[in-house]
């Protein structure tokens, strides 16, 4: 098995992060971003250097690290083989925006031609109804278009490296696996995913095709659950506690007949 | 005009008028009576805020945050189908004389309700939140109080249960979890806090919920919830 070898030669700005998608707008860019980093190169640990710091040392293929509470601002990415200095990187990129208040996945990985990469995807960390569960699955792997198929099913169509399909679902398990793009030719799976409620399950396809490295790595980011509708516990009535409606309308007649009858006392003793 | 003078004229005796006043008055007492003792019992204890605040033997600390100055590292297999909740299997309040089933269960797809059980002898426990041996967060079981077909459910006089009444979950393998009854709160359905009752964090607790409040017969739905909520006993 040939694994793709990097070099040791920096692949300077290989890819810029301007323009981060969905994310949030720096306009209100206040808050703190949760970044994630994710390792999806094959055959090859790294050191990974934010803004001149080592931050994640001999970080393996397949693992992902963070989150990182970063502030807004711009970022220097350095990726070097464990122990290497700075200078012999394996990957640069410089002046990576990252906006404020943001939850993204920072994705070493392979191009569709079998480049390494530094991607990143904005992660959507809205909330989930009751029940459901939500599923990304982003295509970083050195292949071409495939499509995402749960149960036997498709659910995402044609999506290319670097891109990503996403959908809420019922929380559960589901059997997934990826196939060539309107082929029946499965590339990966299939895998059992369980899909936790309340909580987003994230499914890269890394390695390349070619060098027959094809596997998945996953990422979750839980606390996304919302309370049910509503507690529907009875259609009975018998448990009705009010007052009857008789009975405030025998306390009005017998304050009528109170008063009738003491106005006839009164009267009579006049 | 009523002023009393012991030589008026008392031709007849005042009997018919005066069984009318007091048959007025039995009338109007009575129904008062009835209407303060219909009404349902007050509220009590803290808010469901504080209770979920308070202190919690600190379960929160994941794999994570252990390291303090390393940046986590985790594999990223894919999610392990074993990381359920643990399912309670019983519930018993000595003090209503009940012991009933539990059953595990979800969201009402059409709706996006909570999945009560329909049938009225049996609760049901919100399995995508705390479980039986879940150091923290809420718990929560509901049950009907009653239905149309059915009758009486077995939450009819959860309404009833008072500060310090004993609740307890069965668990697995008979494992037994003690609560006490800490606050019992009536809600309109439009204004119950669920995300507080349903919280997966906080203190751990036990969340009771059932219907209550005036029934309107033509929706066939009570106004209101009760929700009762337990603390961890000891």
């Amino acid at each position: 098995m040939r694994t793709l070898h990097l070099h040791r030669a920096a692949v300077v700005g290989a890819v810029t992060l301007i323009g981060l998608g969905a994310a949030a707008t720096p306009a209100f860019a206040e808050a703190d971003s949760k970044v994630s980093v994710v390792h999806g190169i094959p055959g090859q640990a790294v050191d990974v250097y934010v803004n001149g710091e080592k931050t994640i040392p001999d970080f393996q293929p397949g693992k992902v690290a963070g989150p990182l509470d970063l502030p807004a601002g711009q970022y220097d990415i350095v990726l070097t083989k464990p122990g290497d200095p700075i200078g012999s990187a394996l990957l640069t990129v410089n002046d990576a925006e990252v906006p404020g208040g943001a939850n993204l996945s920072l994705v070493a990985h392979l191009s569709a031609d079998g480049k390494p990469v530094l991607t990143p995807f904005a992660n959507d960390t809205g909330k989930l109804a009751a029940g459901k569960a939500r599923l990304i699955v982003r295509h970083t792997a050195a292949a071409p278009a495939v499509d995402v198929r749960a149960g036997g099913q498709p659910v995402f169509e044609g999506v290319t490296n670097p891109k990503e399909g996403k959908a809420d679902v019922d929380a559960g398990s589901v059997s997934a696996d990826v196939v060539l793009a309107g082929t029946q030719t499965r590339v990966l799976g299939p895998a059992d995913l369980d899909l936790k409620e309340g909580t987003a399950t994230i499914v890269y396809a890394v390695g390349s095709a070619e060098g027959k490295t094809l596997d998945i790595v996953a990422q979750t980011i839980d606390g996304l659950h919302s309370a049910p509708g509503g507690v529907p516990s009875g259609n009975g009535g018998f448990a009705d506690q009010g007052t009857p409606i008789a009975w405030y309308g025998a306390g009005a007649v017998g304050i009528l007949l109170a008063m009738f009858g003491l106005t006839r006392l009164a009267s009579r003793r006049r | 005009m009523s002023t009393p003078s012991h030589g008026g004229t008392s031709r007849r005796l005042p009997g018919r008028a005066l069984l009318v006043t007091s048959l007025g008055v039995a009338l109007a007492t009575g129904s008062g009576v009835v209407a303060c003792r219909s009404q349902p019992p007050d509220d009590f204890g803290p808010s469901v805020a504080s209770v979920s605040t308070s202190p919690v033997p600190a379960p929160a600390a994941t794999t994570a945050t252990a390291a303090p100055a390393g940046v986590p590292v985790r594999d990223g297999t894919l999610p392990a189908r074993a990381a359920t909740e643990t399912p309670p299997a019983r519930l018993r309040i000595p003090a209503l004389d009940l012991d009933v089933a539990v059953d595990a269960v979800g969201i009402d797809a059409a709706t996006g309700d909570f999945a009560v059980p329909p049938s009225v002898s049996r609760v049901g426990w919100y399995r995508y939140g705390p479980g039986f041996s879940s150091p923290a967060g809420s718990i929560v079981v509901a049950g009907h109080v009653d239905s149309a077909a059915e009758g009486k459910g077995a939450f009819f006089r959860l309404g009833t249960l008072k500060a310090g009444d004993v609740v307890t979950l069965t668990g697995p393998g008979g494992k037994v979890r003690e609560f006490t009854v800490a606050a019992r709160k009536r809600y309109a359905k439009s204004a119950i806090p669920l995300d507080d009752y349903f919280a997966r964090d906080g203190a751990p607790r036990l969340t009771l919920i059932t219907c209550g409040g005036p029934f309107d017969p033509k929706t066939r739905h009570y106004r209101d919830n009760v929700v009762v909520t337990a603390t961890v006993r000891g």
